[in-house]
């Protein structure tokens, strides 16, 4: 009934349908999942990180794990899954049928091996059964392969650059991703190092090393397998905000195509990944949750969204947020001051209590009018209150020189 | 049979907790009468410490059992509650009970040493028991003269449906065990009647006795007031009325009664007859809900003139009224409409237009409309003798009777500081 706003991109020379995959994760792990999940409209599949036929995966059960509350269950999920249980061999048989099955989506598998041998022989044995790119997992919480216990490739510079060298070298013409963590001391080493061994792209970022809670009865962390657990990779909109600050720091300082991952949960979330310079966006929590319908408003709220915003392409939105990023001393010195909308205000008082205790007790309440009122000589522009208002009747007022601008945090 | 009234379980009442904005100053703890601290009580709820919400309510009010099934919330903490501005209230009430449902009275009281005097409590209903409550916290001796079961209307007109027996018991036993000296069962109709020893006292009586309905025909068979019937069931005891009632009246007490007849008996017409409209009706939402829910019949703008009957009841003659100028409070007056006599038939008439007033306590100064006259801090005309709930107020509710044994304590605990005697 409506015409289709074309979303369609070129990633590292392939056609997208949209910015939106599915990454490397459960959502991809049986052949018909990464099938229904392309007929329900995803613009590719990362099929689940494989590895050669001689690795053992002893995939541990239950393992999955979230936090939240009881409306917003799963603010962040965690697991302590490893690798696929399927080898290349599957893996291999998969991305042919799905390649004939689905000519012009992007078909790409993700790889994991212990040494020089393991992590070419998969590329070339992906590259001969048509795969249109391969990403590299340095980074499974759960550690990588051939590495210390636990500690992951993407942790180490010197290992990354060399592992990198080694994939690009089989992989020759095919685009190479490398999946990297973010937790490091500076990503923006590890962004190099992926840049210096000639990769393709580099995909910020995967789950992060975390520990999803405790039972506080019998003191079994979660996920509890008979009343003990390990470390899970945390996944989810929890994360967003981390994984918003790791394409960023990418994005300004090498020159490298990034595929944003962890944490978007909308399209709102994949307009900031790119707005910050990732050029496509992976779901994977979304989906898990969700299910793979979700793929309609991703694509429609874009459209719609390019629409308003009159661009033409998802890509024209690439690091337009990119400069006005600064570091803390760059930032202009302003006046703020908490202005209050008393239309909106609903005098519940949260702005109240939150600046006297938390900001600097700079809003007065009227009791009995349940008012709050700014005193703008106390008030320093934090924008705590702003944070709290549960009607969003709060903006914060900015003047410098003569001009001013308003900080409006939108929901 | 069933508790009416479904409790929410522990998503639904995370779900509805999680909702509550936590308000600074907040609204619905204004407006509570007995000032519960309502969204810290919610709070706790949503860290899981349910103990916590229970001391929290607990101590602000001595009756959460009762109130937490039967407190009007939509007249209270509900109707002035924040969130109605963004979508609609908290159910505070559902989530109290969920508290009072899921824990138990705690065991970590701290009963102070009862040496600052000695107060006598006339009557046992929710004011009487706050009253002494509050005074076993301040650390004095209370005496309540009761003829009755302890625990008021309550546990006296109220459906076991809607409020069970054995919660009222268990509770009234808690307030008694831990802060009541003594019971006495010795009736009350002036000052003197309660004898010496006592720093101050308390009246809080209630109103005693049913109106009569003041036409012809009342002296037939088949005719009853409502809170015998509503003992009856209170009791589980089967109600003697017919197939075909006619319940009299527009409060409270008429709309329970209906209910409670026609939940006895579904195959038995109940018929509520009143003066004006469904909304003057001087109900609880709730109740009105339940009510029309369970199949309850109403006849409005219907002033009844004469009961009709040989020996047992056959109907009653009602004249039409219409709706007439508000009065003071808003609430619409009616008047008669001439030539408009009509006969419903009916084999059972059951009168719930209200409790009236005792003529006890001559000593004590009266209001023009027959209840007791008191100052701001509760003491009536004469000293150290101080009053509250139905007994000041005329019909009211159970959260206002708790407010008014608690003000009164700490007015009776001021005075007595002053060192008078009564």
């Amino acid at each position: 009934m409506y015409k289709e706003k074309d979303i369609s991109i070129d990633f590292l020379g392939i056609h997208l349908d949209s910015p939106f995959v599915l990454s490397a994760s459960p959502v991809t792990d049986e052949m018909e999942m990464a099938y229904n999940g392309l007929k329900e409209g995803w613009a590719g599949v990362i099929l689940k990180t494989t590895s050669i036929e001689e690795n053992v995966v002893n995939l541990k059960n239950p393992m999955m794990s979230s936090f939240g509350s009881m409306s917003e269950k799963v603010v962040g999920l965690g697991n302590i899954d490893l690798i696929s249980k399927y080898h290349i061999n599957d893996i291999e048989e998969r991305v042919r049928y799905l390649k004939k099955e689905f000519p012009s989506k992007m078909i790409a598998a993700s790889i994991m091996g212990a040494k020089k041998g393991d992590w070419q022989s998969l590329v070339l044995r992906l590259k001969k059964a048509g795969t249109d790119l391969i990403e590299c997992s340095f980074s499974c919480p759960q550690g990588s392969m051939g590495e210390e216990v636990g500690k992951m490739l993407a942790q180490s510079i010197e290992a990354t650059e060399k592992v990198t060298t080694w994939v690009k070298e089989a992989a020759d013409k095919i685009p190479i991703l490398i999946k990297i963590t973010p937790q490091v001391t500076d990503i923006v080493e590890v962004a190099r190092a992926v840049k210096r061994g000639g990769a393709d792209g580099i995909t910020a970022s995967n789950t992060i090393p975390s520990l999803l809670g405790i039972d506080i009865n019998t003191f079994e962390p979660y996920p509890t397998l008979f009343g003990v657990s390990s470390y899970s990779g945390l996944s989810g909109y929890a994360i967003k905000p981390i994984t918003l600050r790791t394409i960023a720091e990418i994005a300004k300082n090498v020159d490298i195509v990034i595929s944003g991952n962890g944490g978007a949960f909308s399209w709102q979330d994949a307009v900031e990944f790119m707005a910050l310079g990732a050029s496509n966006v992976q779901f994977c929590t979304l989906p898990m949750h969700y299910g793979f319908r979700t793929i309609r408003d991703l694509k429609s709220g874009l459209a719609h969204y390019l629409e308003e915003m009159g661009f033409d392409n998802p890509l024209d939105i690439v690091g337009k947020a990119l400069d006005k990023i600064k570091a803390n001393e760059d930032l202009p010195e302003l006046l703020a001051r908490s202005e209050i909308d008393t239309e909106k205000c609903i005098g519940c008082g949260l702005c109240y209590v939150a600046c006297r205790d938390g900001g600097h007790m700079a809003i007065q309440w009227e009791s009995e009018k349940r008012k709050p009122s700014v005193d703008e000589d106390k008030c320093t522009g934090c924008s705590m209150c702003m944070q709290v208002c549960p009607v969003d009747a709060i903006k914060m007022r900015e003047k410098l020189d003569d001009s001013i601008h308003y900080f409006i945090e939108k929901r | 049979m069933e508790e009416t009234g479904k409790p929410l379980g522990r998503v639904e009442a995370l779900l509805e907790a999680e909702r509550c904005l936590y308000c600074f100053d907040a609204p619905c703890e204004k407006v509570c009468p007995a000032n519960v601290p309502i969204p810290e009580f919610i709070h706790s709820i949503k860290t899981n410490n349910l103990q916590g919400a229970r001391e929290i309510i607990e101590v602000a009010h001595p009756l959460i059992e009762t109130c937490g099934r039967l407190c009007p919330e939509e007249s209270f903490c509900q109707s002035a509650c924040a969130r109605v501005k963004i979508d609609s209230p908290i159910k505070i009430r559902e989530l109290h009970r969920y508290v009072t449902d899921n824990t138990e009275p705690s065991r970590n009281l701290i009963i102070p040493v009862r040496n600052k005097g000695r107060v006598a409590i006339v009557g046992g209903g929710p004011a009487g028991l706050s009253c002494a409550r509050e005074l076993g916290r301040l650390g004095f001796e209370t005496v309540i003269f009761e003829k009755k079961e302890l625990g008021g209307i309550p546990m006296q007109q109220v459906s076991n449906v809607r409020f069970p027996e054995e919660i009222g018991k268990r509770e009234v036993r808690f307030v008694n065990d831990n802060f009541v000296t003594e019971v006495k069962d010795k009736k009350i109709q002036s000052v003197k009647d309660i004898g010496n020893g006592f720093d101050a006292i308390f009246i809080a009586t209630g109103l005693q006795g049913e109106l009569d309905l003041d036409v012809k025909g009342t002296n037939l068979k088949g005719i009853y007031n409502a809170s015998e019937l509503l003992k009856l069931a209170r009791a589980s005891i089967k109600t003697p009325v017919g197939r075909r009632v006619g319940v009299i009246g527009g409060g409270n007490v008429a709309v329970e009664v209906a209910t409670v007849l026609k939940q006895e008996n579904s195959e038995r017409d109940v018929e509520l007859v009143y003066r004006r409209s469904l909304k003057e009706l001087k109900a609880f939402k709730d109740e009105i809900d339940e009510a029309v829910n369970v199949g309850v019949t109403m006849q409005f703008l219907a002033i009844p003139v004469e009961i009709k009957g040989t020996d047992s009841v056959t109907g009653i003659v009602v004249r039409r009224s219409r709706l007439s100028k508000p009065d003071a409070s808003g609430r619409r007056n009616f008047e008669e409409i001439s030539d408009s006599d009509f006969f419903i038939p009916f084999d059972t008439i059951v009168i719930a237009i209200g409790q009236k007033l005792a003529d006890y306590f001559p000593e004590i100064e009266k209001t023009e409309r027959g209840l007791i006259k008191i100052d701001d801090n509760l003491m009536t005309s004469q000293r150290g003798v101080f009053a509250g709930g139905d007994i000041v107020r005329g019909a009211s509710t159970i959260v206002e009777s708790v407010a008014d044994g608690k003000k009164a304590a700490s007015s009776i605990s001021n005075f007595s500081n002053g060192g008078e005697n009564v």
